[in-house]
């Protein structure tokens, strides 16, 4: 190897590291603007506010790293966190008075059980929609569609259109609760990105995933149940959900069939900015949840310098744009 | 109702006569059977779905009225669609509450055209002088009840942080148009901390505000909002900063909920629009014109919106929701 050769490689490898570390970079370049503009941004208490904030879309885009990795899409998150949230809050209330009435003398149910079933709620809508893609090949944007306003047809049904409020104190920890000075949901967020990064890099499943997403048919012809595959990300995705619409009620002491407008857009905004490619097989959970940080320190960062919410909007899509421009940049350099 | 002192222009159905004024089909008779479809902006508002229910409640009480209930799912499109295919089922009446009041202009006057009487409720469509009423509570007035309260509650002044909703969206800019007219002409003591969107959301209210309330070197004494689910969110922050009681935080609606925070001191006030009466005078003023021909005294028949607050509770529409 001459030594023009070898300073290629070497330029090479440093930007396939860059490129790995492109979205990080940009994240703390975000911070230190933030900062620098307004120090109470760097309160410990603010830095938990942004952990907190970004848990419960943070965990539903963990979910859609799976559907994105294997070049799905899906549209309903946010209807099925309303609908799963209502259903915990039936559960944790008993039922509705003066509608139905799920325990004879109308008590309440414990938290496990209203966290049960928003998680299984969230399951079977999942499922539900897996198997749609995977068994009737129907694209996964039009399933999702459809299944966003079903959901939300759903959950506006539960609720009568209106919220579900007041629930006791041991449902309500899983949303408001601390160890420590570390908020709950963060650690919910904390354990399913772990989880899920174990899943994704260390198991035969996340091979899979990541075959099905690079390659459908190289994935089927090797020996990979595509089918099966496609339905367990699907349930996937609604596990999270459900799970998320557990914390959200749980953290706004109310469910709602309005909660979670628009999270399946922040959702697959963290993925993107996280540099999972939209056309599947490359990318992982570890940019997501960086992504997902991006995402909550922009906002955070934005309302506290009290920045006008119509300029606000014009910022977020420019330095959404900016990122991923920025990732894609770095790793071109890389080839 | 006790409410129905709040009427301010007379919902009533005195006869205004035919002044003039073509009726677009002949009465129907006083007890004919009549069929109407209700176009509410969104079920995803509880404001809407009891206006909806009350108003189907009225119809039961009138007799021989059929509602048909169509969702507007906050789409002109879907709205436009829905008032088509009435015209095509040959409706007597519509009732709209308009998501976009130059879009649904077109449909509304094809629709009185084809001899279907129009009344939109909660929010006008522009342009089309035909539409028999406007029965609506103003948001602006109500939000200048709510600056009026801040000022009775905070006779010295006070620093405020102001939730608004949607960016560009007619009833967030109203609701803080009214704010601001009340409170900036009650002068430089009462200070504009921050204005931030909240969306009409609880949970991006409640996020909205733990941002501002770190981002703010002195906590806020007042907190108001453009609706009353920012302002339970708002209220969820206030809380879980341990500055429960310090912070006055006031919503918009009079919602379930929000009563009973009123009730429980989370919330000082909430602003009542009597969305219930707005469905029943909306229903009886379309019904009486249907069957009989009469025409309310003005096409605006206008409901003054009130502040509700712990000492004046049992004026809140939907007081009776929230128990003992």
């Amino acid at each position: 190897m001459t030594k023009a050769q070898a300073d290629e490689l070497s330029r090479a490898r440093m930007y396939a590291l860059l490129g790995k570390l492109a979205p990080l970079i940009f994240l703390l370049a975000l911070v230190i603007i933030f900062a620098s503009l307004q120090p109470r941004f760097l309160l410990p208490l603010n830095l938990f506010n942004i952990l907190r904030q970004v848990s419960i879309y943070g965990i539903i885009a963990i979910g859609m790293t799976f559907v994105i990795l294997i070049r799905g899409i899906d549209l309903s998150v946010g209807a099925v966190v309303a609908m799963s949230g209502l259903c915990a809050a039936v559960v944790a209330k008993g039922g509705i008075e003066g509608r139905f009435m799920l325990s004879a003398d109308g008590s309440g149910y414990h938290w496990a059980l209203a966290a049960l079933a928003a998680i299984l709620a969230g399951t079977v809508a999942g499922l539900l929609q897996g198997m749609a893609v995977a068994w009737l090949s129907v694209p996964a944007f039009v399933v999702t569609l459809g299944g966003m306003t079903v959901f939300r047809g759903i959950a506006l049904t539960i609720g009568n259109g209106g919220p579900i409020s007041g629930f006791d104190e041991a449902f309500g920890w899983w949303g408001r609760g601390m160890i420590g000075p570390v908020p709950v949901p963060v650690l919910i967020f904390a354990a399913v990105a772990l989880i899920a990064w174990v899943v994704l890099t260390q198991t035969r499943f996340g091979r899979a995933v990541y075959a099905v997403g690079s390659n459908p048919d190289a994935a089927r012809l090797s020996g990979i149940n595509v089918s099966g595959v496609t339905l367990s990300v699907y349930a996937l995705i609604g596990f999270c959900s459900g799970l998320g619409g557990f914390v959200l009620a749980s953290r706004l002491n109310s469910a709602e069939a309005v909660a979670g407008t628009g999270y399946e857009l922040t959702a697959i905004a963290a993925v993107v900015i996280g540099g999972t490619s939209l056309y599947g097989g490359t990318g992982g959970v570890a940019g997501t949840v960086i992504g997902a940080l991006l995402t909550g320190v922009l906002l955070n960062g934005l309302v506290i310098l009290n920045v006008s919410p119509y300029t606000q909007q014009i910022l977020v899509g420019l330095i959404i744009v900016a990122a991923v421009a920025f990732d894609h940049f770095i790793k071109r350099q890389s080839r | 109702m006790l409410k129905r002192t709040f009427l301010l222009a007379a919902s009533g159905l005195a006869l205004a006569g035919a002044l003039g004024l073509p009726a677009a089909a002949e009465p129907k008779g006083k007890d004919a059977e009549v069929t109407i479809l209700v176009s509410p902006l969104t079920f995803a508002f509880p404001h809407f779905v009891f206006l909806t229910d009350e108003l189907k409640d009225e119809a039961n009480k009138l007799g021989g009225v059929t509602v048909v209930v169509a969702d507007g799912q906050l789409s002109a499109p879907k709205q436009i669609a829905d008032i088509e295919a009435a015209i095509v089922q040959g409706v007597d009446g519509i009732i709209l509450a308009p998501v976009e009041a130059d879009a649904l202009a077109p449909v509304v006057q094809q629709a009185i055209d084809a001899g279907i009487a129009v009344v939109t409720v909660d929010r006008p469509v522009n342009g089309v002088p035909d539409v028999l009423a406007n029965v609506a509570a103003d948001n602006f007035k109500g939000a200048e009840a709510q600056g009026e309260a801040v000022v009775k509650a905070f006779p010295d002044g006070a620093t405020i942080v102001n939730l608004q909703g949607i960016p560009g969206d007619k009833t967030a800019n109203d609701r803080n148009g009214g704010a601001h007219k009340v409170l900036d002409a009650a002068g430089e003591k009462y200070v504009f901390v921050a204005e931030q969107a909240g969306n009409f959301s609880r949970d991006k209210g409640l996020e909205v505000t733990e941002n501002i309330l770190t981002g703010l070197a002195e906590v806020p004494q007042v907190i108001i909002a453009a609706n009353d689910d920012m302002a339970l969110g708002a209220a969820q922050a206030v809380d879980a900063r341990g500055l429960k009681g310090k912070v006055a935080i006031y919503g918009y609606d009079g919602s379930e909920d929000a009563l009973k925070a009123v009730k429980s001191g989370d919330l000082a006030a909430t602003i009542d629009q009597f969305p219930g009466l707005q469905g029943r005078t909306a229903v009886s003023t379309l019904v009486a014109f249907i069957r009989e021909g009469t025409r309310p005294e003005s096409a605006e028949v206008l409901v003054a919106p009130v502040a509700i607050t712990a000492d004046n509770l049992d004026q809140a529409e939907r007081v009776g929701q929230i128990g003992e």
